[in-house]
């Protein structure tokens, strides 16, 4: 189009609200958690005590149907196997962020990655 | 008995706002695929009257557009009344903001995508105080504007075609 119907101004405004996508993009969706300091373990019911993710370890957790493995390593935790056939907390991969939380519901067993800040009031199972 | 006078841009204005109208309800017929963003087609028919006739006219349009347009809908003083209404009283406004720079500043396409954006932006407000006053609604403002930014644009060159062959 190169009447003048498209004004210098009018570029402008085209380029500025272009612009303001990614940053509003970038502003609003990185509601970034912060890393975990610590992971809870809730074992059918019970909270163990909060194991630090600067200790590399591998955990393994009698629960409802069998014994659960847990890793924890370099600041992240994972679960590694689980005695049933789904595998959803395996497949849910490494955790390591404030408030994320993972569970093997027919093991019983859940875990919850805090920080400094809390992102829930309870955690319970 | 009285009898009304009308002048020829009360004409004008119900022959715009009429188009204006049609266009809003085809439009309400699309689905869409999010609440909240619908392409805002009879936004042409507002800026090229802002081009063609001034802001007067273009309010005037805007606002029966939006009067009538909520009472054939059936949704006047509903939801979708007040953030269409908010969504129009915020272009507005910044179609006057915009009017005052002073020279032949902004064309078709400028004032199309600011319109469309404030309208956007306004809208969202409403639906924030209003309705659903909860963080998460924010997550969907970079995709409600990106449509904004993106029907805003698409308008403004119809607008600006439209124009090309009307001058």
């Amino acid at each position: 189009m190169k009447s003048n119907l498209v004004t210098r101004a009018d570029w402008l405004i085209i380029i500025a609200s272009i612009a303001l996508l990614p940053w509003l993009y970038s502003t609003v969706w990185s509601n970034d958690p912060g890393d975990g300091d610590e992971v809870h373990i809730v074992v059918g019911g019970k909270e163990l005590p909060a194991i630090s993710l600067q200790q590399n370890q591998i955990l393994t957790i009698q629960g409802n149907i069998g014994p659960s493995t847990i890793q924890i390593a370099d600041g992240r935790v994972r679960f590694i196997s689980s005695p049933y056939q789904g595998q959803q907390c395996v497949h849910s991969g490494w955790h390591r962020h404030n408030g994320e939380f993972t569970a093997c519901l027919p093991n019983r067993i859940a875990m919850l990655v805090t920080g400094r800040t809390t992102r829930f009031d309870t955690f319970n199972y | 008995m009285n009898t009304l006078t009308t002048t020829t841009e009360d004409h004008r204005i119900a022959l715009l706002a009429a188009l204006a109208i049609t266009i809003h309800i085809a439009e309400s017929a699309l689905p869409s695929p999010l609440p909240g963003i619908k392409p805002g087609l009879a936004n042409i028919v507002t800026i090229a009257t802002l081009c063609l006739y001034g802001l007067r006219t273009a309010a005037w349009v805007l606002m029966l557009r939006v009067l009538a347009g909520s009472l054939l809908l059936g949704t006047f003083l509903s939801p979708t009344f007040a953030l269409s209404f908010t969504g129009a009283v915020a272009s507005l406004l910044i179609l006057s903001v915009a009017r005052l720079i002073p020279g032949k500043s902004f064309g078709p396409v400028g004032y199309s995508l600011l319109a469309a954006m404030a309208h956007m932006a306004g809208q969202f407000t409403a639906a924030y105080w209003l309705f659903i006053p909860h963080p998460a609604l924010l997550h969907l403002f970079p995709i409600l504007m990106t449509a904004a930014v993106l029907f805003g644009l698409v308008s403004g060159i119809i607008v600006a075609a439209m124009l090309k062959r009307i001058q």
